[in-house]
């Protein structure tokens, strides 16, 4: 079994210091769905306290929470160079 | 400002078509892609359909081809078991590669045409009238812009050339690729090295609209699952997981056993057909091509991407070239509109209009693996008294006979 933080780690990255997505907190801390918990195929958003949190530095950029969040999230590639590098895509 | 015939926004496949003819028809063609490097930010399943690449690109003797696909298996899978039928084909007609390297040597084959290729730059915008690419603070003019930015639209949209994608005209795809020995694969899959296996998998574990895959290449396998968003979002699958359960299956699990994970992959994946695909394809001169326009064709046993996106890009820098050549730039739009519009890439589309709702229908997924796994169950598991196949059939389709026949129809109709 290879847990999703495993699996992260054979996929290299170069991480932008400032986040690429940015869930917005208001809307967030009354959103009854949060799909994007459970969405992410790199499990990158957490849920603390009823606030929604986006780890940025594993993204996968494939845009699914993009489409799946039902608030219009701030979402954006990351800037050139930046982020994921795949080999065997 | 910089000034060129044409910029290219992604070097993926789609826009390395398109840079590529365009070269090659000597046009000033500049390619801008946001990775560091070309390739590495495009991701698909495993298998190219070769056609368009041996009429288009010379050279494609040398393509990193990993494997040519003489194998087509469909695997339906319960919870426990599994039945597969497979095709042993005497020819080819596609290969399995890895993305990330074949679009490397495609760009190599747009550089050697006397296209420009940049890579680690990302476009923030396009602005019009006069027109012009930004990106990393510099304006770039040009007669001809061919947005080939992928699956997430965002500068189409912006431009107002096409709308988003809505949860259920696109699915997430998650890939797993796994190290093996060439010979490893070659006993295990029963193939030559240069012959390879494609197959696709219906029912667990997401028993609704998607499935699994696996492709075999040279010394790797890729295997992964698809699934559609709304299906994802309604289920509240753990789409991370999702692949864990597929690849922990008896029959994954043998065939992956003794390979090492090299890496983990995401993507998503435009699946409404023709209903995904915007009337206009363009904006006056800002074309879009590739996934961008929704150019996918999932017929539920084979799926159509990377071929038809290489084709569009070819479609586009032949409109541009002949544009170009009548010495009305601003007709290019119009012509690569027509030209889209009477080539395969629409007449495939168009035919397989009804594919989408007969691969809506649920029971493809739920309710047939099981009873075509139950039936031969009962056929081959043998204790003291065995069963007739007759009455094995007439049991597990007991009170939906006709349900199912109307729905082998229009698969058949469909498909």
């Amino acid at each position: 079994m290879e847990s999703i933080e495993n699996r992260l780690g054979l996929v290299s990255f170069t991480v932008d210091s400032e986040p690429h997505i940015k869930p917005k907190s208001e809307k967030c801390e009354t959103c009854s769905l949060k799909i994007c918990l459970f969405i992410c195929p790199a499990r990158l958003y957490r849920e603390e306290d009823g606030k929604v949190y986006f780890n940025h530095e594993g993204c996968l950029e494939c845009g699914t929470c993009r489409i799946a969040c039902p608030e219009d999230l701030d979402w954006e590639y990351p800037k050139g160079g930046y982020g994921v590098h795949y080999q065997f895509g | 400002m910089e000034r060129f015939d044409a910029v290219v926004i992604g070097g993926g496949v789609a826009g390395l078509g398109s840079a590529y003819t365009m070269a090659v028809n000597d046009l000033d063609v500049l390619l801008i892609e946001r990775g560091g490097n070309i390739g590495e930010k495009s991701v698909y399943g495993g298998r190219i359909y070769s056609w368009v690449f041996e009429q288009y690109v010379k050279g494609f003797d040398n393509a990193p081809v990993e494997r040519w696909v003489k194998k087509e298996r469909l695997t339906f899978l319960d919870e426990s078991e599994s039945v597969s039928i497979e095709f042993s084909a005497s020819r080819a007609c596609s290969f399995t590669a890895i993305l990330t390297k074949f679009n490397r040597w495609l760009s190599e084959k747009v550089e050697d045409a006397g296209g420009l290729v940049v890579s680690g730059v990302k476009v923030e915008d396009v602005k019009r009238e006069p027109l012009r690419v930004v990106a990393d603070g510099e304006e770039i003019g040009c007669d001809v812009v061919v947005d080939a930015e992928g699956v997430n639209p965002i500068i189409a949209m912006k431009l107002g050339i096409r709308k988003d994608w809505k949860p259920s005209e696109v699915a997430v795809g998650v890939k797993e690729v796994f190290k093996f020995s060439e010979s490893q694969i070659n006993e295990r899959f029963l193939v030559e090295s240069d012959e390879g296996l494609a197959n696709l998998f219906i029912g667990y574990p997401v028993f609704g609209n998607g499935g699994g895959f696996l492709y075999t290449n040279k010394d790797t396998v890729s295997v992964g699952l698809v699934v559609r968003v709304d299906f994802a979002m309604k289920k509240k699958l753990e789409v991370y997981d999702l692949v864990e359960k597929f690849r922990s299956h008896r029959e994954l699990a043998s065939l992956l056993k003794g390979g090492s994970m090299i890496e983990y992959s995401a993507h998503l994946v435009p699946e409404a057909g023709i209903h995904g695909v915007p009337e206009r394809l363009h904006d006056k001169n800002i074309l879009i091509v590739g996934d961008t326009a929704g150019f996918v064709l999932n017929r539920g046993f084979t799926i159509r991407g990377v071929d038809l996106a290489f084709y569009s890009g070819v479609l586009a820098g032949e409109s541009i070239k002949k544009a170009l050549d009548e010495g009305e730039i601003a007709l290019a739009g119009e012509i690569y509109q027509r030209s889209v519009e009477e080539s395969v890439i629409m007449r495939e589309l168009e035919r397989f209009r009804k594919a989408l709702k007969v691969l809506e229908n649920t029971r493809l997924y739920e309710d047939y693996p099981k009873t075509i796994i139950g039936i031969l169950r009962d056929v081959f598991e043998i204790k003291d008294e065995s069963k007739k196949l007759y009455d094995s059939v007439m049991e597990k389709t007991k009170g939906k006979k006709l349900r199912m026949l109307m729905d082998v129809f229009s698969a058949f109709r469909g498909l």
